[in-house]
């Protein structure tokens, strides 16, 4: 809960949900847990607001509330974290990884339930089918059972989970459909823990839905809007089996899934092709049998491996061997042996892997940052541990001025710490050994935040932006709205040509280099995201006791 | 009475006799002879007459004295070394003396002064007296440049002293150790190539792109870019700066005794590798390289809304 992390959250609140929502987060990034009558009368906002805000929050699994403190019968505590919050970073990633594994119907299908947060399968599979039908040629529309299909095959790949359904008291928390009381609340007293949906035993399972039709187009005509609510209206009164039901994306397999990602084109660079697509093998084997937080994979043995490796790449039983041989000796580590039973029992050594994976992006860093002599120096530093100036020096043959610049620059950024070993017990600076030395840990939770703060810098800077070329972009969309009218009733091209011609060419070059500004700078926020996901997983893999 | 005279002749002919059965006996034992030995070849010398004659041989400039842990030795003392120092003091012998006991390591004004008990300026008359009779040459140390080392006019410097085959002239020669450098990451990597082509099964492959420390050894001398003889140890300490560059990587592997490059039974394989990562996420935007990350902060002087690095970026 760093300053930096604070920000970066507001501003993500802000952007997707608004300003009040924004000061309503914050203030519980803030504050902790609190209940409702303080959070109204801290942030000074009316009650239905802030009630609105929770709801918002709760719905899109950034908050969590419990009872209080104090027991069962005190008010309710609301609870938000900085990793929930800083998902929606990493919204953009999560779509395109369900498009590359399960197409367009995936894309969307993973889409509509970020931006609803919970919602049952019925609605999502007729939603993402009336938009699927939307983008089809006349004529085409997409089968809800194709929709559902991809679904199950979403959920039995432990990418949505339905939601933990709340046993609680009385909770005031709004109606939302997506925690609704079970039917008979005991009257035990609660637990304080929030249950996590994979402690309910039905977490995976689809339920029997029946849902026959297809994907409406919809009409473009001018009262098309009266047209199409009326149309909802119906469609939701259908009931289809699975009420209340509702389902979330489960954002810790698709981690896992970006993990095992970076692992595999790890080893792709290092060794080659085939390696890459062994380990990719043995990680898709133990996907659903590891838990998430294990050091290492459960052991495959080879003749398993052997037997799951797709036939394209056509590799016979000695060179696997062969291959599993290499990857084992290879200095990084992939992949350690733990017994010789089936062919021998091999494991990816997951922690490791991040851990190797960690320290190439500092080196890339320092390497950026500062030149590959420094770069030089850092990894020295990195494998000896601890080492004198002068052995600095002549380990890494750089001359003795400049090596001393380097070492102070670095020391400056707090990338490498100095270890004082005394003589003598007054510490005397003559009678003093000064050790360089570089600790993997404290500087990759630093680079971390200096990730969170680039990202809150990136987007206030697209915010500016925006806000810069505002009365343009406002007139650019006036022009458009003009246009679409105009060719939806029929308009002549030359009054076509006289609407565009409203827009003059330098304004015209504005807005494309705002355009191109802004494209710029979301892609930049993935990249860095990507950075932040590495270093995100090998700070967590540290922190867990295995 | 006519005793005496004849005593004192053989006296004197004892002495002129003595020293040379003492210079037989040194030439005969070049590594220095003791009292003992002195006393078991002429046992009726007596010990003051010895003396005498040792102290004699000793001020000629004829015999050292040295000392050993059971005793004192004395040895013959090469003529021509001898002949040099014909015209010096004992002072300037004693100097003489301690600097060629440093042997190639030299010595420090400092240390000579704590050697020879000798006051300062002594020593600093000493010192110019024996340069300009070239029989000792001051040489700058490579560790600290303001100190010189006094050792004999015709030894060699040590290695760390002159900092050895990277150093001319105390000067660390970077750009020879950059090109050294790059030459054998070329030889590692197009070997690595070789192998990856020769498409064949994954082991051998592997075990082909290794190269050992005694084939980039040939490799660079056969190159002759050095003008200075490299010993494997040098390129192995090269080898070992490609490794912290992150482009090589080693592994020791045991080998018998008689194969070549072989030391203590085991040699050093390095081969060529590729990076684990592509350049990170962080450093593509400006913010991951900013020199004044630190004092951004939005409203400042400095803000990401006005960043001047920002806009150049966007623009680019």
């Amino acid at each position: 809960m760093t300053a930096q992390e604070v920000r970066l959250c507001g501003l993500l609140l802000r952007e997707h949900f608004g300003e009040v929502v924004e000061k309503v987060g914050s203030h519980l990034l803030r504050g902790g847990a609190q209940n409702l009558r303080t959070i109204i009368h801290e942030t000074g906002l009316p009650l239905d607001l802030v009630k609105k805000s929770l709801c918002v929050l709760v719905q899109h699994g950034a908050c969590v509330f419990s009872s209080g403190r104090k027991g069962p019968g005190s008010p309710t505590e609301y609870r938000t974290s900085c990793d929930w919050i800083l998902r929606i970073l990493r919204y953009p990633r999560y779509i395109y990884t369900a498009k590359t594994l399960y197409g367009d119907t995936g894309e969307l299908i993973i889409e509509e339930l970020l931006q609803r947060g919970h919602l049952t399968m019925s609605s999502t599979v007729k939603t993402v089918a009336d938009r699927l039908t939307q983008n089809m040629e006349e004529g085409r529309c997409m089968d809800y059972s194709e929709v559902s299909s991809a679904f199950s095959k979403l959920v039995e790949t432990h990418f949505l989970q339905r939601c933990p359904t709340m046993v609680g008291a009385g909770t005031s928390a709004s109606a939302t459909p997506s925690t609704p009381a079970t039917p008979g609340t005991p009257a035990t007293p609660v637990s304080t823990a929030v249950p996590t949906p994979e402690s309910f035993p039905d977490c995976y399972k689809v339920p029997h839905v029946t849902l026959l039709g297809r994907g409406k187009r919809q009409l473009s005509s001018e009262d098309g809007e009266d047209q199409r609510n009326a149309k909802k209206a119906k469609l939701d009164s259908q009931t289809h089996g699975d009420e209340g039901i509702c389902w979330q994306v489960n954002f810790e397999r698709f981690h896992l899934h970006f993990r095992d990602q970076a692992i595999v084109s790890a080893v792709a660079n290092k060794l080659d092709q085939t390696s890459s697509e062994i380990v990719r093998t043995m990680l898709r084997m133990s996907e659903v049998t590891t838990s998430p937080t294990a050091s290492c994979t459960k052991p495959l043995s080879a003749n398993e491996i052997f037997r799951s490796i797709p036939t394209s790449y056509n590799i016979l039983r000695p060179i696997l061997d062969q291959y599993l041989t290499l990857l084992v000796d290879d200095p990084m580590e992939f992949v350690g042996k733990t017994g010789e039973s089936g062919g021998g029992m091999f494991v990816v050594n997951l922690h490791r892997a991040l851990a190797n994976l960690a320290r190439a992006t500092l080196e890339s860093v320092v390497q950026e940052r500062f030149g590959s002599r420094s770069a030089r120096i850092f990894r020295l530093l990195l494998r000896k541990r601890h080492l004198e100036q002068k052995q600095v020096e002549d380990f890494a043959m750089i001359p003795a001025k400049e090596a001393k610049d380097m070492l102070y620059t670095l020391l400056s950024q707090d990338l490498v710490q100095l270890q004082e070993i005394p003589k003598t017990p007054d510490f005397a600076p003559s009678r003093t050994f000064y050790l360089y030395t570089v600790n993997q840990l404290p500087t990759a939770r630093m680079l971390l935040q200096n990730c969170y703060k680039t990202v809150a810098n990136l987007i206030e800077r697209r915010l500016f932006e925006t806000k810069e070329s505002k009365r343009l972009l406002e007139k650019s969309q006036r022009i458009e709205a003009i246009l679409a009218s105009l060719q939806a009733s029929g308009a002549e091209p030359e009054q076509l040509t006289e609407v565009e011609e409203m827009i003059t060419a330098p304004e015209k070059q504005q807005l494309d280099a705002l355009r191109v500004h802004i494209n710029k700078l979301d892609s930049a926020e993935n990249q860095v995201d990507e950075t932040i996901f590495l270093i995100e997983s090998y700070v967590t893999s540290t922190a867990s006791p295995s | 009475m006519s005793d005496v005279p004849l005593k004192k002749e053989t006296n004197t002919l004892d002495v002129a006799e003595v020293e040379s059965r003492i210079k037989a006996l040194c030439q005969q034992f070049p590594h220095g002879i003791t009292d003992q030995v002195i006393q078991n070849d002429m046992p009726h010398l007596e010990p003051q007459q010895r003396a005498m004659a040792i102290n004699k041989l000793l001020s000629l400039g004829q015999l050292d004295l040295l000392r050993n842990s059971s005793g004192l030795l004395y040895r013959m003392k090469d003529m021509q070394s001898a002949s040099k120092m014909k015209g010096s003091d004992n002072q300037e012998k004693l100097v003489y003396q301690v600097i060629e006991d440093a042997g190639n390591k030299g010595i420090w004004s400092r240390d000579i002064r704590f050697k020879s008990n000798l006051p300062l300026t002594e020593v600093n008359k000493i010192l110019k007296n024996l340069e300009s009779k070239k029989l000792i040459k001051a040489v700058k140390s490579v560790a600290a440049s303001k100190k010189k080392v006094y050792m004999l006019y015709n030894l060699q410097p040590d290695r760390s002293v002159t900092g050895g085959a990277w150093y001319s002239d105390q000067d660390f020669e970077s750009e020879f150790v950059e090109v050294l450098n790059q030459q054998c990451f070329k030889f590692l990597q197009s070997k690595a190539e070789a192998a990856r082509d020769s498409q064949q099964s994954p082991m051998v492959q592997r075990n082909s792109s290794f190269g050992t420390s005694h084939e980039v050894w040939k490799y660079i001398c056969e190159l002759g870019i050095s003008k200075v003889d490299l010993s494997m140890d040098d390129i192995e300490t090269i080898l070992n700066t490609l490794i912290y560059d992150g482009k090589v990587e080693m592994t020791i592997i045991a080998a018998k005794e008689g194969t070549l490059g072989s030391v203590d039974g085991q040699m050093k394989l390095y081969r060529g590798v590729n990076p684990v990562l592509q350049p990170t996420g962080l450093v593509r935007t400006p913010c991951g390289l900013c020199p004044v990350f630190e004092d951004c902060h939005e409203g400042g002087e400095i803000s990401p809304s006005h960043c001047v690095y920002l806009s150049e970026w966007l623009d680019f």
